[in-house]
């Protein structure tokens, strides 16, 4: 019983993070309705970035978080410019494959530029882990789940209260009426994303430092455990992002436990495979209907 | 005064409007009769900037609209209420309406408009805080309506507003139209109801297969043969 | 023909295969990130059966594909029906979750006082059928061409039949195809049953060439990599994805100045080529225009607009 609840709480944690990534995601495809699959590595851009000044200035904790999430922004853009805005309405997949295509230059281009397999990155906190009753709680654990469930809060803010946060959300119900209202839609799709970016930046951070390190997997890794959680979540569902953040980290927190590591990754993906066969729409959001937009 | 002269929008190479002239007048109400696939959803839509012309022109008291984006279509002072209403779903009614009023900076000003929107359609206030989407079709075109006068348009854009609606609820819908215009906006509507709309509009025109082919006041033509080719185009009236 | 060469050549061949693997997907409408796992079900089994079950080669290859063929069919019972991106999404989950099964895959059978066979992620080693066999590297790069070509003939009969058309139709709307008559579900399967055993025939052949597997290799980035190729090279024909394939791997692999600068090149090559040809270079278009210019060199009558038969002047 212990072991259940210390599980279900590591899971929690650990889930939050992945709840910011599909956060991300969602974001993008919500007003997109493309799903991009340069998210992560544009995210691990943001964390070289991070990692350089670290090791290289020295930089303190809060610099490094500043130059992960403007790097993240920066890569997030770029990926935009290329793989999104120039593609015509109806081109989903080939958007969908062109952030492909990204990914492999920018994971390339990463591991050109700082060859070594794993580079170091600063530690949350150090220190012993603290004691619930019989339960043990990392204490950079604690401050990744405060960290995520501040940050998630505040997108929330955003989306559900604010000028920008209701633009946003016009689009993603309905993109042509959102033009006749005179939304910018363009200017707001390229917000989108680099708020879609940031949220990932400070999502990429909170994971590499309670890991120490970042290596040139992290992207593929982030892209995937984001999407993961977006779908079991429901894409294009805000609140279904956190959701399937966290039950994604609690599902994962239990099979580590009792079939170790590499099962832990299987059932990540039955999960997805199951959600996807059985109830696409996941547990939040809506199942698409429309034809999914093919490569022109 | 809303003017279009020789407008050709074209699908790929297949042209949806092959030089449309017409002209909504100030303070009016000016009616677009026709049959289905007439071309009157997508001169709307080139209107709105939705949808860009690749000849003619769109002018707004001699001010080009034509190649503006929609947004600033807006800002110069049309919206479109759509065909199908396009409410967002998922917002509430409230939402819906701040939306409407997306470009605006006066926020006070804003506040005062949603509650008259609230005084002439009374069903949207009850209804303020529920998701657009549980609302019924009548109260949907209300919605509709109400949002695009949130951007305090010069002129009112109105795509099929009876479309999928009881007769009690277009007979309402028909008397908002006129009251709108009696309280001062000018209104370009694109009705299938030829019965309903002619019994508003100051003046008509009648498009068939992209094209403007009858221009006048209602009374002008025999109502019945109005009917008929609005319905079923020129080649079987008469 | 120096080693080298032989060796590209024979991995351009090899890789043909899942590129026209996912071509054939892409035809229907369906994108699969997805073909690396019938690629790798059917080197696996390939390999056992030669390396383990003393098979003969074709017999060997045979058993891969239809391995590959059946899983597809598997797959695409739950998964076809979906809209096109979930679709996506569940060939990349079911293609990592058979990468990790076979990272737990071990079936070893004792062989001249040896274990051989696939043992988890130590890799599956010693498919030595080519070499037992005393089949040099010429021979295997000509059967691999052999099928190639007979699988490209396949293919190119395969889009001037009625069953082509009804594939792309389906590709292009699947509601109007249903109205027009066509099985769609149906279709759906057959096409997904022979993208995998092409999958899993080029698998086979594969496993034979390297003699050596390991999950590893069929990651997420060999099957985005099939995907693109078609998307490069072409949708119009058979022939574009390996024009896809010729220009990774016969261009930018092979030619040092890009080695280590290839996924750089190859990425934005993908992306920019997207943007202004979304279809591949030797999209349907530009095959129908070939097509037609074709048939006009060599004085056949074609139809005109109206359905008239007239000649070329």
């Amino acid at each position: 019983m212990v072991d259940f609840v210390q599980n279900t709480l590591d899971g929690v944690m650990t889930g939050s993070s992945y709840g910011l990534l599909a956060l991300g995601f969602t974001l993008i495809f919500g007003v997109m309705r493309r799903l991009n699959l340069s998210y992560g590595p544009s995210i691990m851009i943001g964390a070289y970035l991070g990692t350089l000044v670290y090791v290289q200035l020295s930089a303190g904790p809060l610099v490094v978080i500043a130059v992960t999430l403007l790097g993240a922004v920066l890569a997030g853009l770029y990926v935009e410019r290329l793989c999104f805005a120039p593609m015509a309405a109806g081109a989903g997949v080939a958007s969908m494959v062109s952030s492909f295509a990204i990914w492999m230059q920018l994971e390339q281009a990463a591991v050109l530029a700082l060859p070594r397999h794993t580079y170091p990155f600063p530690p949350l906190a150090t220190g012993a882990p603290l004691n619930l009753g019989p339960f043990l709680l990392r204490v950079d654990h604690l401050i990744m789940l405060t960290g995520a469930l501040a940050l998630s809060a505040c997108v929330h803010l955003l989306i559900y209260r604010s000028h920008f946060g209701l633009g946003l959300r016009a689009i993603i119900n309905n993109p042509v009426a959102a033009h006749l209202v005179g939304i910018n839609v363009r200017a707001a799709i390229v917000r989108a994303f680099a708020l879609a970016s940031a949220v990932g930046g400070v999502a990429g951070y909170l994971v590499l430092a309670v890991d120490q390190q970042v290596t040139p997997m992290f992207g593929m890794w982030a892209t995937i455990k984001g999407l993961i959680a977006m779908m079991i979540g429901g894409l294009g569902s805000i609140p279904g992002a956190i959701l399937g953040g966290l039950l994604l980290g609690v599902i994962e927190a239990h099979s580590q436990w009792y079939f170790g590591p590499h099962i832990r990754d299987l059932f990540a993906y039955l999960a997805l495979f199951a959600c996807l066969a059985l109830r696409p729409g996941g547990l939040l959001g809506e199942a698409l209907h429309e034809p999914f937009e093919r490569g022109a | 005064m809303l003017e279009i002269s020789d407008l050709v929008t074209a699908y790929g190479k297949i042209e949806a409007l092959k030089g449309v002239s017409l002209r909504a007048e100030s303070g009016r109400i000016t009616c677009l009769l026709g049959p289905n696939g007439a071309g009157k959803t997508t001169l709307m839509m080139s209107i709105a900037g939705i949808l860009q012309p690749q000849r003619g022109a769109i002018r707004l008291d001699g001010v080009e609209l034509t190649g503006l984006t929609p947004a600033r279509i807006v800002t110069a002072g049309v919206a479109l209420v759509p065909e199908n209403r396009l409410v967002f779903p998922r917002m509430s009614v409230r939402e819906n309406l701040l939306a409407g009023a997306y470009q605006r900076k006066d926020k006070a000003e804003v506040a005062i408009d949603a509650e008259r929107m609230y005084a002439r359609f009374p069903r949207l206030r009850e209804r303020r805080e529920q998701l657009a989407g549980t609302l019924s079709g009548g109260e949907q075109q209300m919605l509709a309506v109400a949002r695009a006068l949130m951007s305090r348009p010069r002129v009112l854009l109105m795509d099929e507003p009876s479309l999928g609606l009881a007769p009690l609820v277009v007979a309402e819908i028909f008397r908002i139209v006129a009251e709108l215009n009696r309280d001062g906006t000018t209104i370009f509507l694109v009705e299938q109801n030829a019965h309903m709309a002619l019994q508003v509009a100051h003046h008509f025109f009648l498009m068939e297969q992209g094209r403007v082919t009858f221009s006048g006041t209602p009374g002008q033509l025999a109502e019945d043969e109005v009917i008929q080719r609005a319905y079923l185009g020129a080649r079987r009236a008469g | 023909m120096d080693d080298y060469l032989v060796g590209v050549l024979s991995n351009i061949g090899v890789i043909s295969f899942i590129a026209l693997s996912a071509y054939l997907l892409l035809l229907i409408g369906a994108i699969s990130f997805g073909q690396q796992a019938f690629f790798a079900i059917g080197a696996y089994a390939a390999g056992i059966a030669t390396a383990l079950w003393g098979w003969p080669l074709w017999l060997a290859l045979g058993w891969g594909a239809a391995m590959g063929g059946v899983a597809a069919v598997l797959v695409g019972l739950p998964t076809l029906r979906l809209h096109g991106l979930y679709f996506a999404i569940a060939t990349l989950a079911f293609a990592e979750m058979v990468r990790l099964l076979f990272e737990q895959f071990r079936y070893q059978v004792t062989i001249d006082g040896e274990p051989v066979g696939p043992n988890g992620t130590d890799g599956f080693r010693g498919i030595r059928y080519i070499f037992e066999n005393d089949v040099g590297p010429l021979q295997f790069l000509a059967l691999i061409y052999g099928l190639l070509a007979v699988v490209l003939a396949g293919l190119m009969l395969l889009e001037r039949s009625r069953l082509g058309a009804a594939f792309r139709m389906i590709g292009e709307d699947p509601t109007l195809a249903a109205l027009n008559g066509i099985a769609v579900a149906r279709a759906q399967l057959l096409a997904a049953a022979l993208a995998g055993a092409l999958a899993g025939l080029g698998g086979g052949l594969y496993a034979h060439l390297t003699t050596y597997l390991e999950p590893r290799i069929f990651d997420v980035m060999l099957g985005v990599h099939g995907l693109a190729y078609g998307l490069i090279g072409g949708l119009g024909t058979a022939l574009g994805p390996l024009i896809g394939v010729l220009i990774d791997i016969g261009m930018l692999e092979s030619i040092r100045v890009f080695a280590g600068y290839r996924m750089i090149i190859f990425g934005g090559l993908v992306a920019v080529l997207l943007i202004v040809r979304p279809r591949g270079l030797l999209d349907e278009r530009l095959v129908h225009r070939i097509g037609r210019a074709c048939s006009g060199l060599f004085g056949r009558p074609r139809p005109d607009k109206n359905g008239a038969e007239r000649k070329p002047a």
